[in-house]
Formats: structure tokens, sequence, C-alpha cells
């Protein structure tokens, strides 16, 4: 088989699993590149919507991503999903609002490896997900300040309020940057 | 996991970070007897934070910033954050770049192998595996020294656009003669040995659909039955374009992780082989970059994967026309591995096992904690 045509039988497969995705989930499907598709929902949507995706052959998750965009004041919640059987990607989008960061957790699809990722995600950016018993601290130890990965959490103020000593002569040089 | 009610005569007992084979992970287990009853993983030791590191600096300085996520196979993470550089980027590759990042990226598998097989030894007690194993592992490190300019950090060789510098004179010969230096260390680590049979023989058993419910993937989830590899299944680079088998073991046991490590350096040999033969002349670097990436002029996302040795690992790279990139979220793999799946594996087997299970694994702290 020619390149091309293969080119064109792998776009083919696309299209064929964008179809059926897009009907059952009622939203339009995208092609970012080839084996790479993402589409955008509802919060409410999200358990519905990963079963669907579930049962259509996306069965591993790959990890569960949040992105701070502050600026429109909500989060970002990105589900990475390889299919084994299709051998594509697909990653499924939610933005939940800041002030109110919940959404339902996917640990009955995925149990430990859903439960996981969702307390890594509400550890760094403070989301809560309900439904999910197990959301207790993982890397950071004894933290009680805010999120330390969302946007709006300056770490270089943080240091220098907690290490450092702008009257002590040997430290003052960690101030610099701010002045 | 359903907790479980402590008995008198119940005790705790650590297995790690002080341990002499835990590496920068801890594991608490509770025991009755000799039977773990529950094991609690307790990660974070190692953690630095690199996705918000990242965020602060160009992806040339990430570039460097990307040997350390881990310490075991630095190159190949090179190769993933560039080749997340080089989406966004729309850099086209050269050739003979592609190559050369292929023939470092499973050099740096099969030293990373070498220690996997080197832990797994510690861990139960064959001292002696350990030591041939590491000592034959500096040969390679000796090679990277020969072309990165470092033994075991790279400092960014594979960068984006391509690769620092071009292979040194006559690197693919030393390649060669590397490949007969660790031949025999590859044949003592490949010979049966009844002390392994007995200590990984059915000992950590994942069933397939564990497997894929838990995360599983690379070695650990090829050693269960599904033969999945991002190197065949999400191709990159040039691997479409080359021939190697990928060994599958439908046991699930710790024996089976070991027999995939040991077939998959004889692939990777395989691999080095082919594309030192058909490697092109020609430049290593994009035309289109200057000495830095302007990042500025990428926009958009990617969710870049790549087969590292100890299995998937992935970039998610955000970029909003700004210096730096506005998100780096990273998957590494051992984070699946050591957190619900030994966790899995531990409960209800034996304390003596626990070495085994751990190291069978192939773990590296450090991508866990990121």
């Amino acid at each position: 088989m020619s390149v091309v045509e293969k080119e064109k039988n792998n776009l083919d497969k696309e299209e064929k699993i964008v179809t059926a995705l897009s009907k059952k989930l009622n939203k339009k499907v995208n092609i970012q590149r080839k084996k790479r598709l993402w589409v955008s929902i509802e919060p409410k949507e999200i358990v519905d919507a990963c079963s669907i995706a579930y049962d259509m052959g996306f069965e591993h998750l790959s990890t569960i991503s949040v992105t701070d965009w502050i600026e429109k004041n909500n989060f970002e919640i990105a589900y990475h999903l390889w299919s084994y059987k299709e051998k594509m990607l697909l990653t499924i989008k939610t933005r939940i609002n800041r002030e109110n960061p919940t959404i339902s957790s996917v640990t009955s699809l995925w149990s430990k490896n859903a439960e996981l990722c969702e307390r890594e995600c509400h550890e760094f950016y403070g989301v809560i997900f309900e439904g999910n018993v197990n959301l207790t601290p993982l890397m950071l130890e004894d933290w009680t300040g805010p999120p330390p990965f969302r946007k709006d959490f300056d770490w270089r103020k943080y240091v220098q309020q907690e290490y450092y000593d702008e009257s002590n002569p040997r430290e003052d040089i960690y101030f610099e940057v701010k002045k | 996991m359903t907790e479980i009610e402590e008995r008198q005569g119940d005790f705790e007992m650590y297995f790690g970070p002080a341990h002499p084979g835990s590496g920068n992970f801890s594991v608490r287990v509770q025991l009755r007897g000799e039977r773990v009853m529950k094991a609690v993983v307790d990660p974070g030791y190692l953690h630095r934070g690199f996705e918000k590191l990242m965020e602060y600096r160009e992806p040339m300085q990430n570039s460097v910033l990307s040997d350390r996520i881990c310490v075991l196979e630095p190159l190949q993470w090179n190769l993933l954050h560039a080749e997340a550089v080089d989406t966004l980027m729309g850099y086209d590759i050269p050739e003979r770049a592609k190559y050369i990042r292929v023939i470092l990226a499973e050099l740096s598998r099969i030293q990373s192998h070498f220690i996997w097989y080197a832990v797994m030894s510690m861990g139960t007690g064959f001292t002696t595996g350990f030591n041939v194993a590491m000592g034959y592992r500096d040969y390679m490190l000796d090679v990277f020294d020969y072309i990165t300019g470092g033994r075991l950090y790279p400092a960014g060789y594979i960068c984006p656009g391509g690769v620092r510098k071009d292979l040194p004179e006559k690197a693919e010969k030393k390649i060669l003669t590397l490949f007969e230096k660790i031949d025999y260390m590859h044949k003592f680590a490949k010979k049966e040995n009844p002390v392994w049979l007995e200590r990984f023989k059915e000992v950590g058993v994942l069933t397939k659909e564990e497997a894929i419910k838990l995360g599983a993937t690379g070695p650990i989830l090829r050693a269960s039955g599904v033969a999945s590899d991002v190197r065949r299944d999400d191709p990159y680079e040039i691997y479409d374009e080359l021939e190697f088998e990928i060994p599958v073991f439908d046991e699930g046991d710790a024996y089976s992780r070991y027999l995939i490590a040991m077939q998959e350096i004889e692939e990777s040999k395989k691999i080095v082989k082919q594309a030192i033969d058909r490697m092109p002349k020609g430049e290593v670097k994009t035309s289109n970059m200057k000495p830095i990436v302007h990042f500025r002029k990428a926009k958009g996302e990617t969710y870049t994967r790549n087969e590292l040795s100890r299995g998937e690992g992935a970039i998610y790279m955000i970029a909003t026309g700004k210096k730096t990139p506005y998100r780096v979220k990273i998957r590494g793999p051992s984070f699946t591995h050591m957190i619900p799946i030994l966790k899995h594996l531990l409960t209800d087997s034996y304390y003596a096992d626990v070495p085994a299970i751990y190291w069978s694994l192939n773990q590296c702290p450090a991508d866990v904690d990121r």
C-alpha cells in the first residue's frame, strides 16, 4: 500500500469514529491531527460522556489535566483517553467555574487510576471531584497554603516570605528579582 | 479499598524511603504475621514541581529541565519534550536528526533495562546481578558522554528542532563495539537462574483486565497480555519504518515482566543497528530555527506520547503566544504503576515478596513525583 493510500485509510478510520462518537455524544467531535480527536462538553455530562467513550473502546485513561484559565475565570479539565482497539486518542474537555470548582468523579469507570489522577488535580488546583472518597494530600507534606499550581499563586513571593529575610545581608540577594 | 480492621498483633512497617533498595519512595505495609494486609504508598520525596517550573521557562531551558524528570532515562524525556515543542512550532525535523534521536532513545532504553535488572537483583539479594549490570551500564554511559557530553544528563542534547550537535566522529563504530561489550551482561542476565525463578515466578500477578483498568502501560501491560506499544500504535520519529517485535507474555507475573525486559533489550539493539545502517547524511537541526525557539509563534495545544522504558510517557502542552508555555502537564509511566498497581499487588502478598513485586514494576520515583 502506498503512503498516500495509507494516509487516506487512516483519516477514513478517524472520520468513522468521529461520526459514531458525534452521534452518541450529540456534540461535534473534532480531529486535531492524525490519531488525535477532541470534544468539548458540559461539566454535568462528564460521566455519561466518559462512559460512552469507554464503551466505544477508549478504555485507557492516560491522564486528567487541569488548566487554570484565570482571565476567563474557569478551569479546563481534560480527560485524555486512549483506545487500544482504534489506536486513537480522545480528549474530552470541559470547563468549570473557578469560584466553585466542582465536578463529578469518574472513579466508577477507572476506579483507582481515576481516583489517583483526581487526587493529584485536587491537590494542585483545588478542584473537588464529587464521588471520589479519597482526595487526601498526595505529594505535598503539611501544605496549608492555596493550591500551588493555580496561576494566582506566586511562588517567588511565597518563598521569599517563608524562607528568606530581607534584612539579612546574606539573603537579600533573593529579593533582587522583585526589585 | 475497604479499611481492614486492626487486630492485636498486627504491626506496621515501612518499606523505604531509607531501605537500601527502595529509592526515594516509601510504602507503609500493615502486616499480620508474614502477610501484607494493607499497603499505603507515600510518594512526594522527589516532588520538584516541573509542571509549574516549565511555565516560567522558555522551551530551550525546559529542554534541559526535562532531563531531570526521570534520572534513569533522561534522553527519552528529552525526546518527549522536544517532540511536544516541535509539534506546536510545526518544525520539520531533518531525517538525520530523527535517526540520531531514535538511536539515543533506544540506547537509553537498554541502559534503563540494565538498571531494572540490577535493582531486581538487589531487591532479591542477588548482589552479583546488581554489580554486573551496573558495571556494564557504565560502558553505555561512556558512549553517552562521548555523544552528548554528559554521562547521565545530556543537558538537552535532544532539543526542539533536532539535536544539538551531529554525532561525533566514529560514534557509530563506538556504539557497535559497545554492543559487543555488553553482550556478556545480556547473556548473563538471560540465563535461567533458580533463585530468580523461585522469587519471581507467580509473584505479583496482574491480570489483563486489572492492568487496563488500573492504567498499566509499557512492559507491565505487555507482561499482562496486551500487545500495546506507542512506537507501533502511535508512531513517532522513524519508528514506523523500522522492523522490530513487541514481546508479549500472558502470565502477568514478576517473572514475565523480567522476560519482557530481556527481550526488549534485544529489540532495541535491532532498532539501533537498523538506524545506524540507514542513517542519511545531512543537517541535524531544522532550518527555520534560529538559535532559540520563537515560542511566541506557537499557538494551540498538543498531547504528545512516547514509549519510554517504563511505559507511556506524555506531555500535554498549551501555548498561548507567550515566550513560555501556558501549561505543561507531564504524565510519568510510574505514576500509575507505583500507586494503584503496587497497592493492588502488595495487598495479600507476603512481606518477603515486597521487594520482588516493587522492583518488577520498574519504577522511577522521580517520574511519579515530577
